[in-house]
Formats: structure tokens, sequence, C-alpha cells
């Protein structure tokens, strides 16, 4: 099942998990999974790395790196992107440098 | 934080949960309900925590209500906890009000039923404050 956290909730540390995180509340700290979701309410003060998908509604100062971002309107994102496929919501609030990567997700899964 | 954002204050239903495949290094401060399904290293704070069967705790806590169905090595501070029959705790229980163990809860630890010292405890925090305030000052 995957992991949920909900508002109220304050994680400082590193979350490794094997499926998929949703955050509504705030975290410090990195954290790698399958897919990242930043709800609404979610603040991020760290580095995630997803290896299928990321996908922000709230907050995040940090690097993102994944095969999919979507940044939706809500989102406000300061730090660096590396990515296969970026997708941007019109009203993002972005401070960020976006690289796209090409071969590099390959070396990853083998 | 560079953003200047207005965050509206929502009442939250249901369990934070972190599930099978987590597994988490550091501090959870909650202030509503969680469920632990992962592994967790670290000390939690929380107003009602759960350790499933499959979560593991390893670390201090303090919360409300305490539920351990899974395994909890550390000692716990609270005001009432359950033990079920797969739970397993390594480490002292503290409690209040109340206490429960199913039948097969495997315990080791001192078990301990304390005195509501909650004044005390802001009397003490208070102290060390000031006294802090007087070293730095």
């Amino acid at each position: 099942m995957p992991s949920v956290i909900l508002n109220h909730t304050i994680l400082k540390g590193y979350l490794n998990e094997k499926d998929s995180v949703s955050i509504d509340g705030t975290f410090v700290g990195d954290i790698k999974a399958e897919e990242i979701i930043i709800k609404d309410l979610g603040n991020i003060n760290g580095n995630l790395n997803a290896s299928a998908n990321i996908e922000v509604n709230g907050e995040v100062i940090g690097d993102l790196s994944s095969d999919k971002i979507h940044l939706t309107s809500f989102a406000k994102v300061k730090g660096k992107l590396s990515h296969k496929n970026l997708a941007v919501d019109e009203g993002a609030q972005l401070e960020i440098t976006a690289q796209t990567r090409k071969r590099i997700s390959n070396l990853n899964k083998e | 934080m560079f953003f200047n954002s207005k965050k509206n204050e929502t009442s939250v239903d249901g369990f934070s949960h972190l599930g099978e495949g987590a597994s988490f290094e550091g501090e959870i401060h909650c202030k509503g309900e969680i469920e632990i399904a992962g592994k967790v290293k670290g000390n939690i704070s929380a107003k009602c925590l759960r350790i499933l069967e499959t979560g593991k705790v390893t670390g201090q806590v303090n919360a409300e209500k305490v539920e351990i169905l899974g395994c909890m090595i550390g000692n716990t501070d609270c005001v009432s906890v359950h033990v079920g029959e797969k739970g397993v705790v390594r480490g002292d229980l503290k409690f209040e009000t109340n206490l429960s163990v199913a039948e097969g809860a495997d315990i080791l630890g001192h078990v301990q039923k304390v005195k509501k010292d909650k004044n005390k405890k802001v009397d003490t925090e208070k102290v060390r404050y000031l006294e802090h305030n007087q070293k730095a000052s």
C-alpha cells in the first residue's frame, strides 16, 4: 500500500519507499520512491528522486529527478530538475534549472 | 522560506500512513493520527499512533494513544496503550490511564503506570528555558 502523509504531520529525515508516496504535510529531507505526489498543502525541503513520476501541487525547495515530472498550476518549485518528460501547467511559480536526460535512466534501470 | 503563501488550515480526517515498502529514518511529529506499516528509525510524537503488524519502530514514542500490533523497540510514553496479539515490545511502557494487552503479546521491559504530571513537565521546561536564557545572557 502506498504511503500517505496528511496535513499537520511533520517528517524530518530520509524516506525510502518502494511504492508511491503522497504528501500533504511538511517534509524536511530526501525522498526516494517509485512515484511522488506532493499535494496542495505539501511542503518539501529536500531532494525528490522518483523512478517513474513526480507530481507537484504544493511547494518544493530542492532537486527533482524522475522520468516524468508534472508541475501543476499551484506548484511552487525552487531547484534543479532532471527529467525525460516535463509538463508545466499555467500558473506554476518556478525558480528552476531543468535538464532533459536521454540515456541516464536506462543506466539506472539496469 | 522564500515563498510567502497563505495556508488554509483544514482539519484532517483519517490516518497518515507509512506503507509496507517504506523505510524512514528521522523524526515524526504528527498532530493527528499516524499508521505505520513500514520501518521507522527515530523518535515519533503523535496524537494517535498505530504500529501495524508489518510495522517496526525503533526509537522513542510519545503519544496520547498507542496501538502496537507490530514491533516496537524503544520506550513508549503515552496516555493509553494497547498491545495486540502479535505485538512485540522491547523497552519500557509508561502509560497514564489505560493498558490493554492481548493474549500472545510479547513484552520485555518495564510496564509502569505513571501519574499525570503534565503541569510538572511544563514547569521543568520553563525552568530549563529560564536557565538557558540566563546562561545565554
